[in-house]
C-alpha cells in the first residue's frame, strides 16, 4: 500500500501553478487559418437550400465544407461495436437540433470566418419538434428521425433494454404496500473552461497532426480516419491536457471537420468554439424520466421493482445507448430485490444530443432508487438507514443481470455513513457484515435469488 | 504602445483596440492567461494591470500602455514557486489547471492586500472565477494557506518523488 492514503503529487502540479501546461489554445502554428461554423438556427427543419458559392468567393476565406466533402458521412463513435451511425458529421437534409453544424468556413481570421459564415445561403423548411420524451410514443408525435422517435437496435433487435427477473406479478400480489414515484433528473452541460478546441497541421510527409483537448485519444483516432476514410497511419494526435472535460470531451466534436478543411485549403486550421456555442450545442448530460413501483412489505423487505425509463438522447444517439445499457445493469442500486420488470427506452428529441458524464446511466438511477427508498421508509414509517442495510447487497445476490456480487460495500458503506452523521443504530445494524445471507436475513422471498447464484 | 509584461517592456503597434488578452496570447506570446468565455464571465483571463487584478479579454490593450502587467508566468518558476503556487500543489488546488492562473494572480493581488485566512474574504475576493473541478474547497483552503504564511514541505509533491515512488523505490 504506497499509494493509499499517501499524498501522491501531482505529474502536472508544477506545470499548471507556473503556466507551462500547453493547452490546445496555446499551441500556434504559423499560417493557421480560423474556422466557423454555419448551425443550425432551427430545432428541426428541412434543408431546402444550400449555397456557399458567395462565402467560398469573399478575399481570404480558404475553404468552405459540407456533407458533400466527407468521405463517409455517417459514423458513430460506437460503430465498431455494431450499434449503427445516425448522426451525419455535418447536416445533409434536415437539422434536427438548434445548433447543428450545417457548413464549416476557414478563413485567415477569426472575424472573416464569421463574417463568410453569414454569407453562406441556406434555406429551411421548419417542421414540428419534440421535446418531451413523455409524448415521444404518440402517434401524432413530431417525428425527430423519419423511422421513429426510439434507438431500435439493441441485442435480437429489439426497441428496449428489458430486464425480466424472478416472479413480478407474486411480488406485488403478497406486497402489504406499493409505492410509487416517478424522478427527472434533468440535462446538466459540463461547461469545461476551456471550451471545445483543435488545432490541425498538415505534415510534408501527407499526414495530419491532430493537437486536441479530447479525452479518448484513440476514439477521436477512429472516428476521424472512419469519416475521412484514411488508414490511421495518416494522423496523428497530440492530447492529453484536457482544460476540463467530465465526459463532454469524449465526443470527437472538432477534430474531423478541421481536418476536411486542411484537406481542402492545405493550411493549418484551429477550431475554438466559443462559450455560446458551448452551452447552445455542445452535448449534455442526458435528461431522465424514471417511473418507479416497488412491492413492500411492511417491515420493510423489497419484494420487487417495476421500472420504466426513458432516456432523452437528444437528437442522436451517440452513446446513449451504452448508458441506458449501464443504467439497466444498476437499477436497483446498491440492493438487492428479486424479482424485476424493467423496461428502459433511448428516445430521440430535438434537442442537443446527450453524451457520457460522469457515471452517466448510473447516477440517474442512484438519484431516483435513493430518493424513492426514502420515501418509501417514510411511508412504512421505518427508519431510512436501517431499510437500506436490510435490502443491501451482500455475498452470493445477484445483480439485475445475474452477477453473483463477490465483495459488495453497501453495508459497509452505510455503517460509515450513520457514525459520520451521528445516527445511531441498533446493535445489530452496527455489527453487520456482507456475509452470505442466513437466518432472518434470508427470508422465504429471498431463497430462490441467492440459491440462483449457483452456476454464475 | 508599450507593454510591460513580468518585467520584459514589447513595443506593440495597432493593437490598442484588441483585447489584452489577444495581444498578450497572439502578439507577445504569453499564454498563461487563458480565454474561458471571452465576455468577463470566468475569469480565467485575469492579469494583474499594476498590481490590479483585471479581465485581459475585457481590457483594450490599449488601455494597458505604459502600465506593469503580471501574469502567471510572472509569480514565479518551476525551480522557484511564489508562495500561493506552492499553496496551490501542496493543497492540489489545480486540477485541470485551466483556471488556475486567473485564481491565483486573484489570490496574489488579495493577499498582497493584507488579506487573511477568512473563508469568507477569499470568496468575496474569488467570487469572479469559475472553476469547474474542484468545486473550490481546495482552492479557497490553498489561499487561505497563503494567507496565513504557512510554509510548505513539497518534498511530498514535487515531481522527483513521485519519479522515486513510481520506480518503486519510495516508501
Amino acid at each position: 500500500m504506497k499509494v493509499v492514503g499517501a499524498r501522491i503529487p501531482r505529474y502536472d502540479g508544477v506545470a499548471h501553478v507556473t503556466g507551462r501546461t500547453t493547452y490546445v489554445d496555446d499551441v500556434s502554428v504559423p499560417g493557421t487559418l480560423w474556422a466557423k461554423a454555419l448551425r443550425s438556427p432551427h430545432h428541426h427543419a428541412g434543408i431546402t437550400t444550400l449555397d456557399t458559392s458567395k462565402a467560398e468567393a469573399m478575399p481570404g476565406v480558404r475553404g468552405v465544407i459540407t456533407w458533400k466533402d466527407v468521405p463517409l458521412l455517417e459514423y458513430g463513435h460506437l460503430s465498431a461495436l455494431g450499434i449503427p451511425a445516425d448522426e451525419p458529421l455535418l447536416a445533409k437534409d434536415e437539422v434536427r437540433y438548434r445548433g447543428q453544424p450545417i457548413a464549416l468556413v476557414a478563413a485567415e481570421s477569426e472575424e472573416l470566418a464569421a463574417e463568410a459564415v453569414d454569407a453562406i445561403e441556406v434555406g429551411f423548411e421548419e417542421r414540428p419538434a419534440l421535446f418531451d420524451v413523455r409524448e415521444a410514443f404518440d402517434s401524432d408525435a413530431p417525428k425527430v428521425h423519419q423511422w421513429g422517435n426510439w434507438y431500435p437496435h439493441f441485442e435480437g433487435e429489439m426497441d428496449r433494454r428489458q430486464i425480466r427477473k424472478g416472479d413480478i406479478e407474486r411480488a406485488f400480489d403478497e406486497a402489504d404496500t406499493i409505492v410509487q414515484g416517478v424522478y427527472r433528473p434533468a440535462a446538466i452541460e459540463h461547461a469545461p473552461i476551456e471550451t471545445q478546441v483543435c488545432q490541425v497541421v498538415p505534415e510534408a510527409n501527407g499526414r495530419l497532426t491532430i493537437y486536441s483537448c479530447t479525452q479518448a485519444l484513440y476514439f477521436s483516432l477512429g472516428v476521424v480516419a472512419a469519416h475521412l476514410q484514411v488508414p490511421l497511419n495518416r494522423l496523428k494526435i497530440v492530447g492529453g491536457t484536457t482544460g476540463g472535460g467530465f465526459g463532454g470531451k469524449v465526443d470527437t466534436a472538432t477534430e474531423t471537420m478541421a481536418c476536411l478543411l486542411v484537406l481542402k485549403a492545405n493550411r493549418p486550421v484551429k477550431w475554438r468554439w466559443t462559450r455560446e456555442e458551448e452551452f447552445l450545442c455542445s452535448s449534455t448530460r442526458a435528461p431522465w424520466h424514471m417511473e418507479l413501483a416497488t412491492a413492500m412489505t411492511k417491515d420493510g423487505w423489497i419484494l420487487g421493482q417495476k421500472m420504466l425509463t426513458l432516456h432523452d438522447a437528444g437528437a442522436y444517439a451517440r452513446f446513449s445507448p451504452y448508458g441506458l445499457t449501464k443504467h439497466s445493469f444498476h437499477h436497483t442500486g446498491a440492493y438487492s430485490i428479486p424479482n424485476l420488470h424493467f423496461d428502459g427506452y433511448v428516445v430521440f428529441t430535438n434537442r442537443t444530443p446527450t453524451t457520457a458524464m460522469r457515471g452517466f446511466g448510473v447516477t440517474s438511477v442512484s438519484f431516483a432508487v435513493e430518493t424513492h427508498l426514502s420515501r418509501v421508509a417514510k411511508e412504512l414509517g421505518l427508519d431510512p438507514i436501517e431499510i437500506r442495510m436490510r435490502n443491501a447487497n451482500r455475498i452470493g445476490d445477484t445483480s439485475p443481470n445475474g452477477v453473483a456480487y463477490t465483495d459488495p460495500s453497501t453495508i459497509d458503506t452505510l455503517q460509515a455513513i450513520a457514525d459520520a452523521i451521528g445516527h445511531e443504530l441498533p446493535a445489530d445494524y452496527r455489527t453487520m457484515t456482507n456475509e452470505p445471507r442466513a437466518g432472518e436475513l434470508l427470508p422465504e422471498h429471498l431463497v430462490a435469488q441467492v440459491g440462483s447464484t449457483e452456476g454464475h | 504602445m508599450n507593454l510591460t509584461v513580468n518585467g520584459i517592456t514589447h513595443g506593440v503597434d495597432g493593437r490598442e483596440l484588441a483585447t489584452l488578452l489577444d495581444v498578450l496570447r497572439e502578439d507577445i506570446g504569453v499564454t498563461g492567461p487563458k480565454a474561458g468565455c471571452h465576455q468577463g464571465g470566468c475569469g480565467a483571463c485575469t492579469v494583474l494591470v499594476d498590481g490590479e487584478p483585471r479581465r485581459s479579454c475585457l481590457l483594450p490593450a490599449g488601455y494597458a500602455d505604459g502600465t506593469e502587467i503580471t501574469t502567471v508566468e510572472g509569480l514565479g518558476t518551476p525551480e522557484k514557486l511564489a508562495p500561493i503556487q506552492q499553496a496551490f500543489v501542496h493543497h492540489y488546488a489545480a486540477q485541470c489547471g485551466f483556471c488556475t492562473s486567473g485564481m491565483m494572480l486573484a489570490a496574489h493581488a488579495y493577499i498582497d492586500r493584507g488579506g487573511t485566512d477568512d473563508h469568507d474574504a477569499i470568496q468575496q475576493a474569488l467570487g469572479g472565477h469559475v472553476c469547474r473541478c474542484t468545486g473550490y474547497s481546495k482552492i479557497i483552503d490553498a489561499v487561505a494557506a497563503a494567507a496565513r504564511g504557512d510554509s510548505f514541505d513539497l518534498t511530498t509533491t514535487a515531481v522527483g518523488k513521485y519519479t522515486t515512488m513510481a520506480t518503486g523505490g519510495g516508501e
